[in-house]
């Protein structure tokens, strides 16, 4: 927030030099276009686009939700498009593939109002299970593909993005990669427009229901429209070139701002020359043009080599011979993201400069700081009170969530993951082959997600199962959104009771005696049940100043004896071991008194 | 009278790293340095890395002023770092050069993994020597400078105000192209009038600090 009370984000001086976040920067241009409806589900490294739009809809007017997944997400964004509302729906890379089954249809039927589907790159997998290459929808989906480089780029591609996309009638993709989206930079702001598209549903049942005799119409369709994006795109100013050096390089995305910069600082103005592919699919004559200027290219991109590919393409159907390097030739590794010092390396390969001589520091053995569930989090308890009732031979399958961090010393409660959803599933699967009951953990806004139809599928063969459902009330890993079990009007129990689960138990596991009653009789159950822990996560309940804060506690070193077990078992970040004394950090401490319920020595009060 | 020059020239770009762990107020200061330059005319990027740093993770941002396109600091190109944290400024090594300016807090937030460690046997996983990690940033710049960052922070109301005591120590050096009393003005301008008090404490107590370092190093 500014000093005036309005988000930076709605700032109307135009021209104006801004320093937006590359996630805002896309808010920005989606609001100089004129954007009317809004959905997303939360995911690193994208989910301050919703979480943007989340708090500015109330004084523009725009239609915004938190959807229950992506596939709803996109589903309704283009139904708000069919009445010719500008869209943008919001996501991560996976939710891409979660949202696939429309995704896949959408260009097929076309869209009305301009829609973009943002769904932001994990390039190293900083924050997700894999890292994939989302402009791979431009070829085998027909998605208009944009590849920002900067929040500048992220800016003016959206909002060009919008009446592209009414113009061609094909959705867009925007594909930001983490070091674009969770940057602040400089940014040019436009106006924000007046006027917004007239919402008006033209009933035309033939132009938007896909059933074969229509699809295989619109399946000629899109390939025109491809056409025509490909022709608009050949005329943008998303392919800037500089430079006239013999040596060519062609870069995408974040590789264009390492490779900018190490032009600069290389003083290599003069035998280069650069290309900028900021959007797919690429016109090849963009290719041609720039490869009959130079005698050698280097193809800077990370993830696949899509654009290395599509320049190989271009130089064979044009009887082009000059060297091609990139990751083919060894000059960028197959994975993960690139770092300035990498791209100066092939760089000066490609132009055939003497090595770089790296300064090196000797850099002591340092510990390590992985995430770890934070003091007093509710899921520890569970956990805890899980593994003592259904033991170290029980197989947990986990999922997506801040419980995830069960994985591990000294919790041991994810033994396989797949995807959002998965636990259940694979509880199911694992029962049915090994016999024995399975405990599944799943989060409550994932439980939403795609828990779902995994608890109907469990409920229809009765599995040997146990689902926790962990509903501490928020989306807590991903940055605090609201979750779906916080709405008066979803109740987990009854969701689960009305699937026809007969066994439900509603714990809040800090009361430990009952929830490890209920543990029991979960154990002891045939077929499926379910436990239900609602105690609110802790962070959101001081965030939010609800509820008293508990007061630390504290260990009596007359009584501690030292056994170590209250490390040993919660891995609490709040205690600590200094001279083989134990301690606990009072300002950590959230007071949730599990260790005081461990120690056998009563010595944590 | 005669006319002499004294045109000071376009302002010198700088790339500040701030280093420390998850809820230590980095990017709230990270953001401060980038308004306040952005306000000024200055060209800024800012780089974070988010994530799970809210579970304890460690956190670094960089604040880089007119310096070009690059969104990640190149090896050895830090002019300043800000530790907020010890072994958290130790893993900024790579970036820390015979030019760079450290400022590192002495206090300790103990990574929880090493009590995990410890209780299994491993009893020499320990938390590093500060005295160790200082020799190690040492022997790389003269310009390093150890102090209870917590301590005046604490003084100046809150141990909260760690991240204005750092920004302090950075404006004292006089290297920035602005006064601390042009920054000290718009941080308070734009806090709470109850915090607004302690950051001014806790800034001042670090511009004291830092105004008083003799540097000596390459640059």
């Amino acid at each position: 927030m500014s000093a005036s009370g309005t988000h930076e984000v709605l700032q109307s001086s135009p021209g104006a030099p801004a320093c937006l976040l590359g996630n805002v920067a896309i808010v920005r241009g989606a609001l100089e276009a004129g954007v009317q409806f809004v959905s997303c589900y939360p995911g690193t490294p994208g989910s301050e686009v919703g979480d943007t739009f989340a708090r500015i809809a109330g004084d523009t007017g725009i239609f915004f939700e938190y959807s229950v997944n992506e596939k709803i997400a996109v589903e309704i964004a283009f139904a708000a498009s069919l009445t010719r509302a500008r869209s943008l729906c919001s996501m991560k890379h996976l939710g891409l593939n979660y949202a696939g089954d429309p995704v896949s249809t959408i260009p097929y039927v076309g869209v009305e109002g301009g829609m973009v589907i943002v769904s932001a790159g994990d390039p190293s997998a900083i924050t997700s299970p894999n890292e994939q290459d989302q402009r791979h929808f431009s070829s085998f989906l027909y998605y208009p593909v944009f590849d920002p480089a900067t929040p500048e780029d992220a800016l003016e591609m959206t909002r060009f993005a919008f009446p592209f996309s009414e113009e061609t009638r094909l959705p867009v993709l925007m594909r930001p990669t983490t070091r674009v989206c969770h940057i602040r930079g400089m940014v040019t702001l436009g106006a924000l427009p007046e006027t917004r598209n007239e919402i008006r549903f033209d009933r035309n049942p033939s132009r938007h229901v896909p059933i074969p005799v229509n699809a295989r119409r619109m399946r000629m369709e899109v390939i025109d429209r491809m056409k025509l994006a490909e022709t608009l795109l050949a005329d943008s100013k998303f392919y800037p070139r500089s430079g006239n050096g013999p040596h060519g390089i062609i870069a995408s995305g974040v590789a264009h701002a390492y490779i900018h910069q190490v032009i600069q600082d290389l003083e290599l103005q003069d035998r280069v020359s650069l290309l900028q592919i900021g959007a797919y699919p690429v016109p090849e004559k963009i290719l041609t043009g720039f490869l009959a200027t130079v005698e050698s290219v280097l193809v800077a991109e990370e993830l696949t080599p899509f654009v290395e590919d599509r320049v190989t393409l271009a130089a064979y159907r044009n009887r082009m011979t000059l060297p091609i390097n990139g990751k083919a030739t060894g000059h960028f590794p197959l994975a993960f993201e690139y770092t300035p010092e990498l791209v100066e390396d092939a760089v000066r390969k490609h132009v055939h400069l003497e090595k770089r001589k790296p300064a090196t520091v000797s850099v002591p053995d340092l510990p390590p700081r992985p995430p770890v569930l934070c003091p007093g989090c509710p899921h520890r308890t569970t956990f805890y009170l899980a593994r003592k009732v259904f033991g170290k031979k029980t197989v947990y399958p986990n999922d997506i969530g801040c419980y995830t961090l069960g994985y591990g010393t000294p919790l041991e409660s994810c033994d396989v993951l797949l995807c959002m959803g998965s636990s259940i599933s694979q509880a199911s699967g694992i029962a049915r082959t090994t016999g024995e009951r399975t405990v599944a953990y799943i989060g409550d806004s994932t439980f939403f997600h795609s828990g779902l139809p995994a608890l109907a599928n469990a409920v229809r063969y009765d599995d040997n199962v146990t689902v926790f459902i962990l509903d501490n009330l928020v989306t807590a890993m991903t940055g605090f959104q609201p979750s779906f079990s916080a709405s008066d009007r979803l109740s987990i129990e009854n969701t689960v009771r009305g699937l026809g689960v007969k066994d439900v138990y509603t714990v809040n596991q800090f009361d430990i005696e009952e929830t490890r009653e209920a543990l029991n009789k979960a154990k002891a159950g045939s077929g499926l049940n379910v436990v239900i822990c609602n105690a609110p996560c802790e962070v959101n309940r001081a965030r939010l100043g609800t509820g008293a804060k508990r007061p630390p506690l504290t260990i009596d070193q007359e009584r501690c004896n030292a056994c170590s077990l209250c490390v040993r078992v919660l891995g609490c970040p709040a205690i600590h071991v200094e001279d083989e004394r134990f301690l606990i950090d009072e300002d950590l401490c959230n007071g949730c008194g599990l260790c005081a319920h461990v120690c056998n020595q009563d010595a944590i009060k | 009278m005669n006319q002499i020059e004294n045109d000071p020239g376009p302002p010198s770009p700088h790339r500040i790293h701030l280093v420390g762990t998850g809820g230590q107020g980095l990017l709230l200061a990270a953001r401060l340095l980038t308004d306040f330059h952005l306000q000024r005319g200055r060209r800024v990027l800012c780089s974070q890395l988010h994530g799970m740093a809210q579970r304890g993770g460690a956190v670094q941002t960089t604040v880089m002023i007119d310096c070009g396109s690059s969104p990640a600091l190149r090896a050895g190109s830090a002019d300043f770092v800000l530790g907020l944290e010890p072994v958290e400024t130790a893993r900024a090594l790579p970036y820390i050069s015979s030019a760079t300016i450290v400022f590192m807090n002495t206090v300790p937030i103990i990574p929880y993994v090493l009590a995990q460690q410890q209780v299994r046997g491993r009893k020499e996983a320990k938390y590093p020597d500060v005295r160790q990690l200082e020799e190690c940033i040492r022997s790389v710049t003269p310009d390093l400078f150890l102090l209870d960052a917590t301590e005046l922070a604490r003084r100046a109301g809150a141990v909260m105000a760690l991240n204005m005591v750092m920004l302090g120590c950075l404006f004292g050096t006089g290297l920035l192209s602005c006064a601390p009393e042009e920054f000290l003005e718009t941080m308070v301008k734009n806090a709470p009038p109850k915090l607004a008090e302690i950051n001014r404490k806790a800034f001042s107590g670090g511009v004291e600090f830092g105004s008083k370092v003799v540097l000596v190093g390459n640059r």
